[in-house]
């Protein structure tokens, strides 16, 4: 097990190298002068332009670039934005809670719907509620999520009017930010209006974590569908129910737990799929998240602002792809043959 | 109808033979192919069929509502756009891009994903391990996050979403067709040529491609589904194709601020997109049954 954290370490330290010497080729890959990209300045003037080129070792061959801009990361100066001129770094750390809040909430949904659903889809698949189950799955996961949005709100914010269309709270509302997740911090508050916010709070966060989780869920339902067939034709679960055990008995000590295993890894590569959503999602929601500060940034070509989201999106796609791997094979033992 | 067993039958059909027999048992499969079809020959044909220029801009017919709203014309079914441009002509027009990309971007992935996976299925020992697990962390940058990526740096436009595409669907390609290859290579048949004297290059044409063809068919049918929305997508924010160009996600984004005078032309381009998606999604599943129970039989 050591010797296989060792290797996985390695590989993440070798795939974040990678990343980072893709993020410092960007500086010269986008368009404009190299020395803005990386500063993030707009105006330089000569004598500030002799500094950060000694500074940045900008004279020097590329390895010396590329170490002098390793250490600016690692010392947390990521440069200005071009749009803002505010540090690049602390303008994410105001973004990413808020698309990590919808992101575990869609996630957690759509464990919460996929799973019961895929297993009720399994028991009889050639049944009725298993045909419609799937057939629901294969609708949920070919819809083009900003048209399902865009659906969703001309439904119930225009024409019902129950739910708002866009943000993260009412502006009537204003809540002191401590950890950046908005539910977190109003029950950290203590404002009169706690409840009224986080009522308010809640119906903001519907539409948006409803139109995220379709697709992850789409896919648990359909995996876990696929998992539990496959799992039911092995010979283990014929000898538990040769035993005498019944059916529930069998499908829960037998039939979930081996296939619920590799669940755990599909959230891991689900998970850049859902990014990838969440942006979108953010975009027709208004949702002030990572994903709509990066398009923002493609609109105002705001360079150092791509570099930079690359390298945070990716490093925790890539953590969190790690993490669960690693979890997975801490679960199974089958796994653990490295 | 009960079956009569009366003697053994053999199955000496082609394999083709009996996969097409397994896929034409599935109703949504065929569905699924009816429709695929259809997209196909739109977007191949659109140009001939368009009742008027998708980008004729009438000044006269602004806003045309529907056909069958009272105030519609029959000539316009979908009626028209706040530039006076057919919708009915743009939709037709609209599968060549975001349908017709998308099958050539996954056209060209799968070719280089063909290559650089049977390279790297083929060789062996720590490069190939180390190639593996990159490739797998590779997979994990997200694909919209690449296309951006490539948006800033060569510039928006329908030419760079085609290759933004290509690039975030070439790891897929490669990593499972490098697994493909490697399961068949632990395979006897596979030894038993190499005994015979036959060479890398002799066992990836002769064994390899003819044993994988159908998995290849599988990946290509997901990677096409998720070709059409990251087009429609990218199109949809503004980086893809640009706004007189009839792209479906386009089209969205276009018609967005008319959404409450003329919901059609929000609603159509959303419902083809989907049925596209759809179309694909239903063949890649009625292949993936199909192959499986052919293996069964």
């Amino acid at each position: 097990m050591i010797v296989f954290l060792l290797r996985r370490l390695f590989l993440l330290g070798t795939v974040l190298f990678g990343l980072s010497v893709f993020a410092f080729s960007l500086g010269y890959l986008f368009p404009g002068d190299p020395l803005q990209n990386f500063s993030g300045m707009r105006y330089i003037d000569s004598t500030l332009r002799e500094q950060l080129i000694l500074q940045y070792r900008l004279d020097q061959p590329y390895s010396a670039q590329y170490l002098a801009f390793l250490g600016r990361i690692l010392q947390g100066d990521w440069g200005l934005s071009f749009a803002s001129q505010q540090p690049l770094l602390k303008e994410i750390w105001q973004v990413l809670p808020a698309t990590l809040e919808l992101t575990a909430y869609a996630l957690l949904l759509s464990f919460m719907l996929g799973v019961p659903l895929g297993i009720l889809a399994a028991i009889k698949p050639e049944g009725t509620i298993g045909k419609s189950i799937s057939g629901i799955a294969l609708v949920g996961y070919s819809l083009p999520i900003f048209w399902w949005a865009l659906l969703l709100i001309m439904f119930f914010s225009v024409t019902l009017g129950w739910l708002p269309s866009g943000g993260r709270l009412g502006v009537l509302y204003e809540v002191p930010t401590i950890t950046g997740f908005m539910l977190l911090d109003i029950l950290l508050s203590d404002v009169s209006y706690q409840h009224a916010a986080l009522w308010d709070a809640l119906r903001h966060l519907t539409l948006p974590t409803l139109v995220l989780a379709t697709y992850p869920t789409t896919v648990m339902i359909r995996f876990v569908r696929d998992a539990m067939l496959d799992v039911w034709e092995q010979n283990y679960i014929k000898t538990a129910k040769a035993k005498g055990l019944n059916r529930v008995q069998v499908l829960y000590r037998h039939g979930l737990r081996n296939a619920l295993l590799p669940v755990i890894r599909q959230i891991g590569l689900q998970f850049s799929a859902l990014i990838t959503l969440a942006m979108l999602t953010e975009v027709i929601f208004s949702w002030p998240g990572i994903g709509r500060w990066l398009i923002d940034s493609i609109y105002q070509r705001n360079f150092p602002a791509i570099q930079a989201g690359l390298m945070i999106i990716s490093t925790l796609v890539i953590t969190i792809n790690m993490l669960t791997e690693i979890l997975h094979t801490l679960f199974n033992p089958l796994a653990r043959k490295y | 109808m009960a079956k009569f067993r009366l003697y053994l039958e053999e199955n000496n059909r082609s394999p083709l033979a009996q996969l097409w027999r397994e896929f034409a048992r599935q109703h949504s499969a065929l569905f699924g192919l009816v429709l695929f079809s259809s997209f196909l020959l739109l977007s191949l044909l659109a140009p001939l069929i368009t009742p008027h220029d998708p980008y004729l801009q009438n000044d006269s017919l602004l806003l045309l509502p529907p056909s069958w709203s009272e105030q519609g014309l029959v000539q316009y079914p979908f009626g028209t756009d706040d530039l006076g441009r057919d919708l009915l002509s743009r939709m037709l027009k609209g599968s060549t891009y975001t349908f017709g990309l998308a099958l050539l971007t996954v056209l060209a992935s799968l070719l280089a994903g063909l290559a650089l996976g049977a390279l790297a299925g083929m060789s062996r020992g720590v490069k190939s391990s180390f190639f593996n697990h990159l490739l797998d962390l590779i997979l994990t940058i997200p694909s919209l996050l690449l296309a951006i990526i490539i948006v800033a740096i060569l510039g928006p436009g329908l030419e760079n979403t085609a290759w933004a595409v290509i690039l975030a669907l070439l790891p897929q390609f490669v990593h499972g067709i490098r697994n493909a290859i490697a399961e068949q290579l632990k395979q006897d048949y596979v030894t038993a040529y190499r005994l015979d004297g036959a060479n890398n290059w002799q066992v990836l044409t002769r064994l390899i491609i003819p044993n994988i063809w159908e998995k290849i068919t599988v990946m290509s049918s997901m990677a096409l589904s998720t070709a059409i929305l990251d087009i429609a997508a990218l199109g949809f924010l503004g980086l893809g194709a640009q706004a007189p160009t009839a792209e479906w996600g386009a089209m969205i984004s276009d018609s967005l601020d008319i959404i409450y005078v003329a919901p059609v032309s929000v609603a159509v381009p959303g419902l083809l997109i989907f049925a596209a998606v759809l179309s694909v999604n239903l063949l890649g599943d009625g292949l993936k049954v199909a192959i499986q129970k052919r293996r069964e039989s």
